[in-house]
């Protein structure tokens, strides 16, 4: 249980405090002066009370007002001048022979404000005590505290014993002497010193000396008669003797203080150069998680390693495309620096794995010369890595001729290391930023395709149509269409574009205008085909082409009169078996001469009952299973044959089935195109026979 | 990723371009880089050997489509040569042995280019 924790709102306690020292107010001038054992029982619980209660409210106070110690210690230093004061003057103004308390109404006023004034500053004070006791303590040490506040309650109360009997004093001897004991080892609690900057100790080192004096003389005043003591001791003997206990208390710990920041003050400097660089490391930290911009924060640790390394200056390049390019400087002009790192690193020949010490004296002429002319002594150069590539160098200088120590040298790595994983930061943010925008087009394109695409397969009496597409992650540039060119032809056209993406699906997006626009005018599909060609020539770039098949059905005879440039084969199921059509015939955009012309042939097929015309994009026979084996043509065919009884969305079905379970360990990478057209020439209708 | 690699030589006034591995839209520019340094060269008699190639994407087939132009301007070509079936066929669908000559080897194609100068 913590002695001055109770669960009591922080208004409340300043509400007791002042309670009691109203009651305790009242109490002192009703009863000014008595003998009975009584009122001293009775004053020594209600200034206990009220010591407790302000001490509560003070404890409070000290730990939310005041974070830094110094101001702390200055303030118990003001409150121990007031005693000191207090004693002079009133030694000065009354007689000490005479002088007592309750002499009169204005003596007896006088000496309760005095006493409230030392009450509220010895509650102070011993809340500061307390601070400073658990300030940086690694450890909880709240026992050894608390054990000496419990005797310090003994030896409060050990004074009523005395009134008892005279003879009675032994207990309050022990009580003393044991809370002098623990003191001295809870004076010895004063490990937040190290943390104090140089200044600041130096600070402290002189207040403490003043302090420890000022403490020992009020020490040696309690213990004298003076009017100070007359006031106190009337006021009640048990808060005098606790308060000339905490004299002794500032005394030695005062002491402690100034030899404890004497042995500090050499090291001091080292240990201001620890801290700066553990609050620079942790500011980093920060920023490297937050700091989107990578200059922003090249430019923190360009500063930071100035200042930490204590250097005169410092830069940062990073390698871009081979080149090298300065993103941040400190304390040293863009050109010079620019200059002088690109020299360096050429001498350096690429010898840069680790960090590397240049030394003006011992570099090579050129280069000396260099740092003579920039007028450095010692440069340090760190390299900054990315999963073992190096991206970059961060620079220290130093003007002055002493070397940088491996401190100095270690900070410089630390902020290279944090320079390096900002910058695989933003680069990680760049590229899912390129990654997003890669997405976003890949959405356009998608749509276009689709667009792009009937949205149904036309219905015939002598022919069963069924067409499937499947899009792959990245749009493959897959197209088909009808086009119902009169009663009874039917135009049907596959095509595949070279390339992926957005471009891909503006491509086909020509295509499709060409073909739509031409199918009604020339009806014949090599004339058709050569004439796309031409157009397309015209606006493909020069490592882009278009496979075809274009074919016209009639849809009364059953003949297929068609044209294939550089497609995929036709593929025939007839009569249970397979038979793939490969008419010569280059691909659209290879070539813009009479040879387009003079090579394409044209084919006819006659197509019989239940034949079924198969057109396909290569993303069929080309898809791979686990084994990087391709699909290939036997094995589509044999679906076809298998399941050429069916009807052709049935068919479809099937083929896409297959190739599914075939290809469900490898990524679909291009676009699927199905287009199967089966010729009924007894009328009836499909799914009947 | 399916590993791809560009290796160039010289065999006389012939350079051989050794492709070897994945030749699609990821690794194409590789191999544009070193048609590029070619041209740069002043390099336009190129025989492509495609001995250690397994795949060849419509990207890839771009690449050639892209540089014969330059080289048969300036009195070069691009031949080709030790292709597998595969790569072949892919090929010869496009109709590119129409527009490209094939070889069965390196040799055969070297020499071809020697007896154009000859002529």
């Amino acid at each position: 249980m913590n002695l001055f924790s109770p669960n009591i709102a922080k208004s409340r306690k300043l509400e007791y405090s002042i309670g009691f020292s109203i009651l305790l107010f009242i109490f002192k001038i009703l009863f000014s002066s008595s003998d009975s054992f009584l009122y001293h029982f009775a004053n020594e619980f209600i200034v206990f009370f009220t010591l407790y209660f302000w001490l509560l409210y003070l404890i409070d106070f000290v730990h939310t007002k005041l974070r830094s110690p110094l101001q702390l210690v200055l303030n118990v230093g003001i409150l121990a001048a007031l005693f000191f004061f207090f004693v002079a003057m009133s030694t000065m103004i009354f007689d000490l022979k005479t002088f007592t308390p309750h002499q009169n109404f204005i003596t007896s006023i006088f000496s309760l404000i005095i006493s409230f004034i030392c009450f509220i500053a010895a509650a102070y004070i011993f809340s500061a005590f307390r601070e400073l006791f658990f300030l940086r303590q690694k450890r909880d040490p709240k026992t050894y505290f608390n054990t000496m506040i419990v005797f310090f309650v003994f030896l409060f109360f050990s004074n009523l014993l005395i009134k008892i009997d005279q003879e009675f004093d032994y207990p309050k001897n022990a009580f003393y002497i044991v809370a002098l004991i623990l003191i001295s080892i809870n004076s010895l609690r004063v490990a937040w010193i190290a943390f104090l900057t140089k200044r600041q100790k130096i600070y402290l080192l002189i207040l403490s000396v003043v302090l420890g004096i000022l403490f020992g003389f009020n020490f040696s005043f309690s213990l004298e008669e003076n009017i100070l003591t007359k006031i106190l001791v009337d006021l009640s003997p048990g808060f005098h003797s606790v308060l000339s206990l905490m004299m002794i208390y500032g005394t030695i710990y005062f002491g402690v203080i100034f030899f404890t920041t004497l042995f500090h003050l050499p090291t001091a400097e080292a240990f201001d150069r620890k801290a700066e660089e553990v609050t620079s490391f942790r500011d980093l930290t920060k920023l490297v998680t937050q700091v989107l911009d990578f200059k922003e924060l090249a430019n923190t640790i360009t500063q930071v390693t100035t200042k930490v390394c204590n250097s005169d200056s410092a830069w940062l390049v990073v390698i871009d495309k081979e080149e090298y390019d300065l993103v941040s400087i400190n304390n040293i002009g863009y050109v010079e620096a620019d200059e002088l790192s690109k020299k360096i690193l050429e001498s350096l020949n690429d010898e840069t794995e680790s960090l590397i010490t240049l030394n003006r004296d011992m570099t090579e002429v050129s280069l000396k010369n260099d740092l003579q002319k920039f007028n450095f002594s010692w440069i340090v150069i760190a390299p900054l890595k990315i999963h073992e590539k190096q991206k970059g160098f961060l620079f220290a200088a130093r003007q002055k001729d002493f070397p940088f120590d491996d401190d100095d040298k270690k900070a410089i790595e630390a902020f290279s290391d944090y320079a390096s994983v900002a910058m695989e930061n933003a680069m990680l943010i760049e590229e899912s930023i390129e990654k997003e925008r890669l997405e976003k087009e890949l959405d356009v394109a998608r749509e276009v395709q689709y667009k792009i695409l009937p949205s149904e397969t036309p219905k015939y009496k002598n022919v069963d149509i069924s067409a499937m597409f499947i899009p792959a992650f990245e749009v493959g540039g897959d197209y088909y269409d009808f086009f119902e060119l009169d009663d009874d032809h039917l135009g049907v056209v596959m095509a595949d574009v070279s390339g992926k993406g957005i471009s891909a699906a503006f491509i086909m997006a020509e295509v499709k205008g060409v073909f739509k626009s031409l199918s009604s005018v020339i009806f014949d599909p090599h004339d058709l085909l050569v004439k796309v060609n031409a157009i397309l020539s015209e606006s493909l770039d020069s490592k882009n082409f278009v496979t075809a098949i274009y074919g016209v059905l009639n849809l009364k005879s059953g003949k297929f009169n068609f044209v294939r440039c550089g497609h995929t084969p036709l593929i025939l199921i007839s009569e249970g078996r397979a038979e793939r059509f490969t008419p010569m015939g280059l691909g659209l955009g290879l070539d813009n001469s009479e040879k387009f012309s003079d090579t394409l042939k044209q084919m006819e097929i006659q197509l019989k009952n239940n034949d079924i015309l198969t057109l396909y994009t290569d993303g069929i026979p080309e898809s791979q299973n686990a084994h990087l084996e391709d699909f290939g043509y036997e094995r589509f065919e044999n679906i076809l044959i298998e399941n050429s009884y069916l009807s052709t969305d049935e068919i479809s079905n099937k083929v896409m089935a297959n190739l599914t379970t075939f290809s469900k360990d490898n990524m679909q990478n291009d676009d699927i195109t199905l287009l199967i057209m089966k010729w009924i020439s007894n009328n009836k209708i499909v799914g009947e026979n | 990723m399916a590993d791809f690699n560009v290796n160039v030589r010289g065999v006389g006034s012939v350079s051989v371009i050794d492709v070897k591995g994945y030749l699609d839209a990821h690794t194409a520019p590789q191999l544009e880089n070193a048609f590029n340094q070619l041209i740069d060269g002043s390099k336009y008699k190129v025989v492509v050997n495609f001995n250690d190639l397994s795949y060849i994407s419509s990207a890839g087939l771009g690449v050639f489509m892209a540089y014969v132009e330059t080289m048969r301007e300036n009195k070069g070509d691009i031949k080709f040569s030790n292709m597998q079936d595969g790569v072949y066929n892919i090929f010869d669908l496009l109709g590119f042995p129409m527009l490209y000559e094939f070889y069965k080897n390196e040799n055969e194609a070297i020499e071809k280019f020697k007896e154009s100068i000859s002529k």
